[in-house]
C-alpha cells in the first residue's frame, strides 16, 4: 500500500525531572495514504503533538522509523531532511508566534521558494500573490507585517506559507485551537477546500473531537503515549470500541441543551496519570469504568475489531 | 502619536549636545587645543587677551580648556562607539551561535564568558595596554575585546527563547540554513534587549576611557581626553579648580544622559509594552 | 429574589468605550452564562463585578448590586471584606491562581480568615465535597503536587467554603482536558444547586453553556446581543449573531467536511465602534437603519430579550 507517512514503533522519551524518563510517545505505529486526513486526538500529555513534530523531523525520536514520502527521516542528514521537507509542511497552533514579527508576510510566504531556488524576483512575487489569494487574502497584503492582521488572517498566512512548496502532507498541530468560534469555522472551511483542490494528505492533531470528526477520514485516539484506537471516522464515532474513546466522545459538550441534558453520561473519574510513571498493564485501567483484573497486568496489543484497530482486552 | 515628556526631551538634548560637540569640535573651538602658551598658564574662566578668549580658562601649559574639552568629547565618543561596536560584534556572534548550536559550542562560549567576567576589567585593560603599549587603537581593541561577555549572555538567553518559537521552526521547515535563520529570524527579534545592553555599555566605555586616560594608559599627550585633562589638573585642584571641575561635570552629565537613555530604551523594548 | 444585579454597566479605556450599558440578574442557585468571542467584554465585566479592574479601565456608568448592597460606591475596605465571603471568583489557569508556596489546606482556610488548625475538619469536608480523593493527604500538599483538574477543584473549594452568595467563574474549564472539564462542570452544577449559589459563568464555549447554564447572555463587541433561557436561545436564536455563531460550530451530528456557516470579517476594535448596531458590518440582515441607530434590547418570545431590528424568525 502506498503511504505518504509511515510511522513504525515510534518512541520519544524526554529526560524527566526525577530520573525516570517521560515516555511522551511509547511504541506508536500509524500511516497516512496520499490525500487522506488522519486525525490524532487525545488529552494533554498524550503525545499527539510530539508525534506531529517527529513526523516533520523537528524532533528526534528515541527509536522507531518515520518514513515520509519513501524516505526514513530518523537520523537523516540535514541535507536529506531539507529535501524531504519540500514534501511535508506544518501549521502551528498559535498564529501570533507562528509569524516572525519583523518580516513582511510576503517574505515569510515566499521564503521556502526563495531559499530553495524555486522562484525569485517578479516570479516569486507573483507566486506569493497567488498563494495569498488561495487563502482568501489580497496580493497587496504581501508588504504588511503580521501585527497588521487579526488572528484568523494570520492563520491564513501560515497556511499559505505551508502550501508554498505544494507539500504532499500537511501537519496541522492544533491549528484552530487558538481561534475564536466564528474564525475557526472560516479556517476549517479553508482547509477542507484547499485539500479538495490540491489533494494533499493531512495529519490533523487536535483535542477537539467535533473538529476532528469534521475534517478527518480516519481517527487515531491516543492515551498516555500510546494508541487506544484507530478507525475510519464513521466507524469510530458510530461505534467506539475502546472505553476511552467512548468516554472522550461522551465528554464533548454538545452545543444543543436539549441533546446535552438528555445525555446520561457519567464523567470519567480520576486524573490523567503522569507519562513519567504510567500505570502498568493497560495505561487506561486506572480510570476505566469497565476494567477487570487482567487490565492492570497485561498490556493490550492493538488488534483488529471490525473496521477498527483497538488496544483493549474487552473490545 | 506618542508624546515625549520633558525629562526625556532633556536626555535627548544632552546626548545630542555631546554628539554635536564631539563631531563639530573644530568648528566650536576658537583656539587650537594643542597650542601652548606659558604666559597664559592656569588662567581662570573668562580670561580674555588681545587675540584670544578663554571661556573656561587655560590649563597648566596655557592651552584653551574649552577646546581641549571639545576635542576630549570627540575622543570619548570615538573610543566608546568603536569599542562598543567591536564587543557587540564579537559578543552577539558568540551568543547567537551558542544559543543556536548548543552542545559544545555553547559550553565553550559560556565558559569563556564566565572566565572573562571573573577577571577585573580595569586590571585586564591595564595589563594589556602595558603589553601592547598605550594609544587610541590599542585602547579600542582592549575595551572591545574585554567587554563582549554581557552581549553574549543576553544574546544567548534571547536566542534560546526565540529559537523555540514556531516561526523559527517554520523557517527550518522552509529550508533556511542556520545563517539565514540567525540573521533574518533571530537577530531582528533580539535586537531590542541587545541595544539596551549596548547603551549601558556605551556609558561604561566613556568612563573606562576616562579612567584609563587618567592613569596615563589611554589617549596619549598632547592629545586631550577628559581623563588626562583631569589627571593633569589633579595637582592644581586648589589653585585651578576649573581643570578638574569642567571635564568632570561633562563626564558625569554625558554618562548620566546615556544611562537614562538606556532606561528609556528598556521601557520601549519591553515585550509587555510592545504590540508583539 | 435576586443575588446579583448588574444595571447598565459601562466600562472604558480612556475615552474608548469597551462595555456599553449591559444589564443582567442572577438568582440564587441559577447559572447565568456570559458567552462571546474574545474582545466582547465578558471578562472585564467579571472583573468590574469583583471591583478588580486593571488600572487602565474605568467604570463610566451603571450599578452593581449584591443582595441589598450596592458595590459601586462601597469603600475599598468593605469591598475586600465582601470578596470571598459574599462573592468569590475562580479563574482559567488554576495552577497560576494558587499560591505555589502555601499548602492546599492553608489556602482554603485563608478564605475563612482562620488558621488551618482551627478549621481543619471544615476544610477537609470541603475537599470531600469538591471530589478530591484522599483529602487527608491532599490537605497538606502544595499546588505543584496536584494536576490541573485538582487545582481547579481546590480553587472551587477556596471560592465556596465561606458560602458566598455569588460565584464568578471566568473560563473555569478552558485550560482543562475534555474529560476533566466534564467533571468540573458536573461539580459546579451540583454545588450551585446544593448551596444555592448564584453563578456567573464566563465562557467562549457554546457546549459548556448548553451543558450547565440556566440562562445565557450572548455578548458581542461590548453589548448584550441576546439574552434568555438557554434552551430557548439555542433552539431558536433570535439575534443573527447568535444564529450564525451556533451554525459555525462543528458538531458530532453534522455532515463531515460540509461547509460550516461563517461570519464574514472580524470583530470590530473598540476604537472602530460606529453609531449603530456593532454587528451591522458583518450581518447578512443589516440595512441602513442598523448602521445609524443602536437597537435596544426588547422582548421576543419565550422570555427572551434581543437587541436587533430584524431578529431571525420575527
Amino acid at each position: 500500500m502506498e503511504t505518504i507517512l509511515e510511522i513504525t514503533d515510534l518512541c520519544v522519551h524526554f529526560p524527566g525531572r526525577g530520573g525516570a524518563p517521560v515516555r511522551a510517545v511509547d511504541g506508536v505505529s500509524l500511516h497516512i495514504a496520499p490525500g487522506e486526513t488522519l486525525g490524532l486526538v487525545g488529552e494533554s500529555g498524550c503525545g499527539k503533538s510530539t508525534i506531529a513534530n517527529a513526523a516533520v523531523g523537528l524532533l528526534a525520536p528515541t527509536s522507531g522509523r518515520v518514513v515520509v514520502a519513501g524516505t526514513d527521516i530518523v537520523g537523516a542528514s540535514p541535507r536529506l531532511l531539507r529535501e524531504v521537507r519540500a514534501q511535508v509542511q506544518m501549521v502551528f497552533q498559535d498564529p501570533i508566534t507562528s509569524l516572525n514579527p519583523r518580516m513582511t508576510i510576503g517574505t515569510a510566504i515566499g521564503e521556502s521558494l526563495l531559499v530553495r531556488g524555486r522562484a525569485a524576483g517578479a516570479a516569486l512575487r507573483a507566486r506569493v500573490g497567488e498563494l495569498l489569494q488561495e487563502v482568501g487574502l489580497r496580493p497587496d497584503h504581501a508588504d504588511r507585517y503580521p501585527h497588521q492582521f487579526s488572528g484568523g488572517q494570520r492563520q491564513r498566512v501560515v497556511i499559505a506559507r505551508a502550501l508554498a512548496l505544494r507539500p504532499a502532507l500537511l501537519v496541522c498541530d492544533e491549528a484552530v485551537s487558538a481561534l475564536d468560534v466564528s474564525v475557526r469555522a472560516q479556517i476549517l472551511n479553508l482547509l477542507v477546500a484547499l485539500q479538495a483542490r490540491y489533494g494533499m494528505a493531512m495529519l490533523f492533531v487536535s483535542h477537539d473531537l467535533a473538529v476532528v470528526r469534521h475534517v478527518c477520514d480516519r481517527v487515531a485516539v491516543m492515551y498516555l503515549g500510546q494508541l487506544a484506537e484507530i478507525a475510519p471516522r464513521d466507524a469510530l464515532f458510530a461505534s467506539p470500541r475502546h472505553p476511552y474513546t467512548r468516554a472522550l466522545i461522551a465528554a464533548v459538550p454538545d452545543p444543543d441543551p436539549a441533546v446535552q441534558r438528555a445525555r446520561v453520561s457519567v464523567p470519567l473519574v480520576g486524573e490523567i496519570p503522569s507519562p513519567a510513571n504510567p500505570p502498568p498493564g493497560c495505561r487506561f485501567h486506572t480510570r476505566c469504568p469497565v476494567a477487570v483484573a487482567r487490565c492492570a497486568v497485561d498490556v493490550p496489543a492493538l488488534r483488529s475489531v471490525g473496521a477498527a484497530m483497538v488496544a483493549c482486552h474487552l473490545a | 502619536m506618542r508624546r515625549i515628556s520633558l525629562g526625556t526631551a532633556l536626555i535627548f538634548a544632552g546626548l545630542l549636545a555631546f554628539i554635536v560637540a564631539a563631531i563639530g569640535a573644530d568648528v566650536f573651538a576658537s583656539n587650537d587645543p594643542l597650542r601652548q602658551s606659558l604666559l597664559l598658564r592656569l588662567r581662570p574662566p573668562g580670561t580674555a587677551t588681545a587675540t584670544a578668549y578663554f571661556p573656561l580658562g587655560t590649563d597648566d601649559l596655557g592651552r584653551d580648556l574649552l577646546a581641549r574639552i571639545l576635542y576630549g568629547a570627540r575622543a570619548s565618543l570615538m573610543v566608546a562607539a568603536l569599542s562598543v561596536s567591536v564587543s557587540l560584534l564579537v559578543g552577539v556572534t558568540l551568543g547567537l551561535m551558542a544559543g543556536w548550536f548548543g552542545g559544545w559550542v555553547s559550553i565553550v562560549a559560556m565558559r569563556a564568558v564566565d572566565t572573562m567576567l571573573s577577571i577585573p576589567a580595569i586590571l585586564l585593560a591595564v595589563l594589556t595596554v602595558a603589553v601592547l603599549g598605550p594609544g587610541f587603537f590599542n585602547l579600542v581593541l582592549v575595551l572591545g575585546l574585554t567587554r563582549w561577555p554581557r552581549y553574549t549572555r543576553v544574546a544567548y538567553a534571547q536566542t534560546l527563547q526565540v529559537a523555540a518559537l514556531p516561526y523559527v521552526r517554520a523557517a527550518e521547515m522552509a529550508g533556511c540554513g542556520p545563517g539565514r535563520i540567525l540573521l533574518r529570524h533571530v537577530l531582528p527579534n533580539i535586537a531590542g534587549p541587545l541595544m539596551v545592553v549596548a547603551t549601558s555599555e556605551f556609558g561604561l566605555m566613556i568612563l573606562f576611557e576616562a579612567s584609563l586616560s587618567f592613569l596615563g594608559l589611554g589617549i596619549q599627550p598632547p592629545y586631550p581626553s577628559w581623563g588626562s585633562i583631569m589627571s593633569a589638573g589633579r595637582q592644581y585642584v586648589v589653585r585651578a579648580w576649573w581643570l578638574t571641575a569642567f571635564p568632570g561635570a561633562c563626564l558625569f552629565g554625558v554618562v548620566l544622559c546615556v544611562n537614562l537613555f538606556g532606561d528609556w530604551l528598556r521601557d520601549r523594548v519591553d515585550p509587555r509594552s510592545q504590540g508583539r | 429574589m435576586i443575588a446579583l444585579s448588574v444595571r447598565d454597566l459601562s466600562l472604558a479605556i480612556g475615552r474608548t468605550n469597551i462595555v456599553d450599558a449591559i444589564s443582567f440578574d442572577v438568582a440564587p442557585g441559577e447559572v447565568l452564562a456570559l458567552v462571546g468571542e474574545s474582545g466582547c467584554g465578558k471578562s472585564v465585566t467579571a472583573q468590574a463585578i469583583m471591583r478588580l479592574l486593571p488600572a487602565a479601565i474605568r467604570q463610566t456608568g451603571g450599578e452593581i448590586t449584591l443582595g441589598a448592597t450596592s458595590l459601586s460606591n462601597l469603600p475599598a475596605r468593605a469591598m475586600r471584606d465582601l470578596r470571598g465571603r459574599q462573592i468569590a471568583m475562580i479563574f482559567q489557569e488554576p495552577q497560576s491562581a494558587l499560591d505555589p508556596l502555601a499548602t492546599v489546606g492553608n489556602q482554603i482556610a485563608e478564605a475563612l480568615r482562620q488558621p488551618l488548625a482551627k478549621v481543619r475538619a471544615e476544610v477537609r469536608q470541603m475537599l470531600v465535597e469538591v471530589g478530591i480523593s484522599d483529602p487527608d493527604r491532599r490537605i497538606d500538599q502544595h499546588p505543584f503536587e496536584l494536576s490541573g483538574g485538582m487545582c481547579q477543584r481546590v480553587m472551587i473549594a477556596i471560592a465556596l467554603i465561606a458560602r458566598p452568595a455569588v460565584l464568578i467563574a471566568d473560563e473555569p474549564t478552558t485550560a482543562l482536558d475534555v474529560t476533566i472539564q466534564a467533571q468540573i462542570l458536573a461539580l459546579l452544577r451540583r454545588l450551585a444547586a446544593e448551596r444555592q449559589t448564584a453563578v456567573v459563568l464566563i465562557t467562549h464555549d457554546m457546549g459548556v453553556v448548553a451543558d450547565i447554564a440556566d440562562r445565557v447572555a450572548v455578548m458581542y463587541a461590548g453589548r448584550v446581543a441576546e439574552t434568555g433561557p438557554t434552551a430557548a436561545v439555542f433552539a431558536t436564536p433570535a439575534h443573527p449573531y447568535t444564529a450564525l455563531l451556533l451554525a459555525s460550530i462543528p458538531r458530532l451530528s453534522d455532515v463531515p467536511k460540509s461547509a460550516l456557516a461563517v461570519i464574514d470579517g472580524q470583530v470590530p476594535q473598540p476604537a472602530d465602534y460606529g453609531a449603530g448596531c456593532r454587528f451591522a458590518g458583518r450581518c447578512p440582515r443589516a440595512d441602513r437603519r442598523c448602521v445609524a441607530e443602536t437597537p435596544a434590547l426588547r422582548p421576543v418570545a419565550d422570555g427572551r430579550l434581543v437587541a436587533c431590528f430584524h431578529p431571525v424568525g420575527g
